[in-house]
């Protein structure tokens, strides 16, 4: 097992019943094998149905593949139980969607708090690094403003500041500047350019070029097999 | 547990308008609890009181018998004969007290009509509390006198010294109790014999005996039992104790009590309903909320946690209220039945106990009623409630 690779899918399949009786089957992940290199910053790319979401969540160990394996640091977790799975996306994993995803009640800061609280961290040491992940993301001044209070590009901040909040190993991003304009869209790329220079993993999956463009290494999906890349 | 509290609590704030009804809907129920208890017990207490300062060791000679349930005497205010001489001889027996109930005709300057009246022998002050207000009790050799209840005083506009006419015949108020008395304040009191003159009767509607001292009270009721049976040659008069009389009423309360409470019960069931609504509809609503909490490492059981307490803390809150407005009604009914009735009919029946129960409870059902939603919020799957728009 190489130490190095943070995850790997491993001949991956995810398949997905659909419709009212959960009859129909959709084949999102045809046999996937990708890892993920530590301190790397991988692009998935690939148009929208291709799978790509899903590899996202399969690597977060947000969901279990149908068949093959995920090896999360060396570790199969297909078989782990919830809380097992839990407890890898709260302290090694941090999500960014492209909906933002912040929780309407919590004030930004809160928002940050939030994977603290679900790790246990005392309040004073929460609040300490929840302050400090918003002045790096530059929201120092923004911190008791609920979501919907906050520009586009401001909630994306925050929720980078989120994904950081337990120090993961491997920040999973999906379209992260989907649903904001191109100059927003740049800041928040270089905030995850920033982050990866700084020694946090990133994949990103995205069907924008420009995303992509960023990253050192690009993978293509199309139809839930990996087609391409700049090492396949 | 205490920062998943705060996130419950900003779920609670953010919908104010549905959390605040879903609370009246449980405020409704527990105020209705915590009346209707607190009345039983307000009963209870009053019953207790009144059996207290009549002394256990005092029994009544009633006609018919002591019915279970909600009967009682079964024909209060029929007379009857009885040899106080010879019952008076009977092992056991200590004093002897009488009484005669009836409406007579009353009147006093202009006013004139019916009044509750008890012809008494004069030492009917010792199984009964009266308080005097003005005035002397009964002494022997008191035939025309009277004494009043402080409001059939001033409704007739009668003072100690006055007199009045008692069915065509004149009387001489000696006497006036206030309402802290055991009788109701609108009635009168006439020495048995003049009672007995008037109706033309030598009967009696209640005997109170005392147990004489070292004896025990159940064992002189049985003898008071057979010598009855024996010089009457038949069993027309039931000997009741005290603490048989207190324990059929008691229990007649509790059925009552609890027949109440479960009316009450029933509208906090449907507050309960409400909860489970107002929490069903808060998963759904949350559930990409859900999904993102999940994504940034919620255990289920927290996430349960989160809902759980949301729906308890609804329930707390209800509780509270509730348990506030219900003590204010119980302190209402116990003045309003002051007022009506006189005298003290009730005591006050909020306890500490009642509260922390009714408090806890309400929490319970709370917390219960979001047991499903709450369940529902931690097994979502993850990936679908991210994608749930």
């Amino acid at each position: 097992m190489n130490d190095e690779v943070i995850v790997r899918l491993e001949g991956v399949w995810k398949v997905y019943r659909m419709g009212r009786r959960r009859k129909i089957e959709v084949e999102a992940l045809r046999g996937v094998d990708l890892g993920v290199e530590r301190g790397e910053f991988l692009a998935v790319m690939g148009p929208s149905g291709s799978g790509k979401s899903t590899l996202l969540h399969l690597m977060g160990c947000l969901d279990r593949p149908t068949r093959g394996r995920v090896l999360f640091e060396g570790e199969d977790v297909t078989r782990l139980k919830p809380s097992a799975l839990a407890r890898i996306r709260n302290r090694r994993v941090g999500f960014v969607f492209q909906s933002f995803n912040l929780s309407p009640t919590l004030s930004a800061l809160g928002n940050v708090e939030l994977p603290m609280i679900f790790a246990g961290v005392p309040r004073k040491e929460r609040l300490a690094r929840a302050r400090e992940l918003l002045s790096r993301v530059g929201l120092s001044e923004r911190e008791r403003h609920l979501p919907s209070e906050l520009s586009g590009g401001e909630q994306q901040r925050v929720a980078i500041a989120r994904a950081l909040a337990n120090s993961p190993d491997l920040l999973l991003a999906d379209e992260p500047t989907g649903n904001l304009d191109t100059e927003t869209g740049q800041g928040v790329l270089s905030l995850l350019s920033e982050t990866n220079r700084e020694g946090v993993t990133v994949a990103v999956v995205t069907h924008d070029p420009e995303v992509a463009a960023i990253a050192r290494r690009r993978v293509r999906i199309r139809d839930g097999r990996i087609v391409g890349g700049d090492d396949v | 547990m205490f920062d998943l509290l705060g996130i419950a609590l900003r779920g609670l704030l953010h919908r104010k308008k549905r959390s605040w009804l879903t609370i009246i809907g449980i405020l409704i129920g527990i105020t209705a609890v915590v009346a209707l208890v607190s009345l039983g017990t307000s009963m209870q207490l009053a019953v207790k009181r009144s059996f207290e300062e009549l002394g256990y060791d005092v029994m009544m000679i009633l006609p018919g018998e002591l019915g279970g349930g909600f009967g009682g005497p079964a024909s209060f205010g029929a007379s009857f004969e009885i040899d106080v001489d010879a019952l008076s001889q009977v092992e056991g027996v200590g004093e002897i007290g009488l009484m005669y109930y009836a409406s007579i005709y009353v009147k006093a300057s202009e006013n004139e009509g019916f009044l509750d009246a008890l012809g008494v022998s004069e030492n009917i002050f010792s199984f009964f509390k009266v308080e005097q207000a003005a005035g002397r009790r009964f002494a022997p050799g008191d035939r025309n006198a009277v004494i009043l209840g402080v409001e059939v005083a001033e409704e007739l506009g009668l003072e100690v010294g006055d007199t009045m006419e008692i069915e065509d015949r004149p009387f001489t108020v000696i006497g006036i109790y206030s309402a802290d008395s055991r009788l109701d304040e609108d009635a009168i009191l006439i020495p048995l014999a003049t009672m007995q003159d008037i109706l033309g009767t030598r009967g009696v509607s209640m005997v109170f005996v005392r147990a004489a001292p070292g004896y025990r009270v159940e064992e002189v009721a049985k003898r008071i039992e057979a010598f009855l049976y024996e010089t009457r040659g038949r069993r027309d008069l039931s000997v009741q104790t005290m603490e048989e009389v207190h324990e059929v009423v008691q229990r007649a309360l509790g059925i009552l009590g609890a027949f109440l409470g479960g009316i009450a019960g029933i509208a906090l069931l449907v507050g309960g309903i409400g909860v489970m609504n107002t929490m069903y509809t808060a998963v759904l609503e949350r559930t990409r909320e859900i999904g993102v909490m999940k994504a940034v490492g919620a255990r289920n059981s927290q996430i349960m946690l989160v809902f759980l307490l949301e729906s308890g803390l609804m329930g707390l809150m209800g509780g509270a209220l509730g348990t506030g407005i219900g003590a204010l009604l119980n302190f209402a009914a116990v003045a309003a039945a002051k007022a009506a009735l006189g005298a003290r009919v009730l005591e006050y029946g909020i306890s500490w106990w009642l509260v922390l129960g009714v408090l806890g409870f309400s929490f319970l059902v709370g917390s219960l009623a979001g047991l499903l939603p709450a369940r529902a919020a931690a097994k979502l799957d993850p990936v679908e409630a991210l994608r749930y728009e």
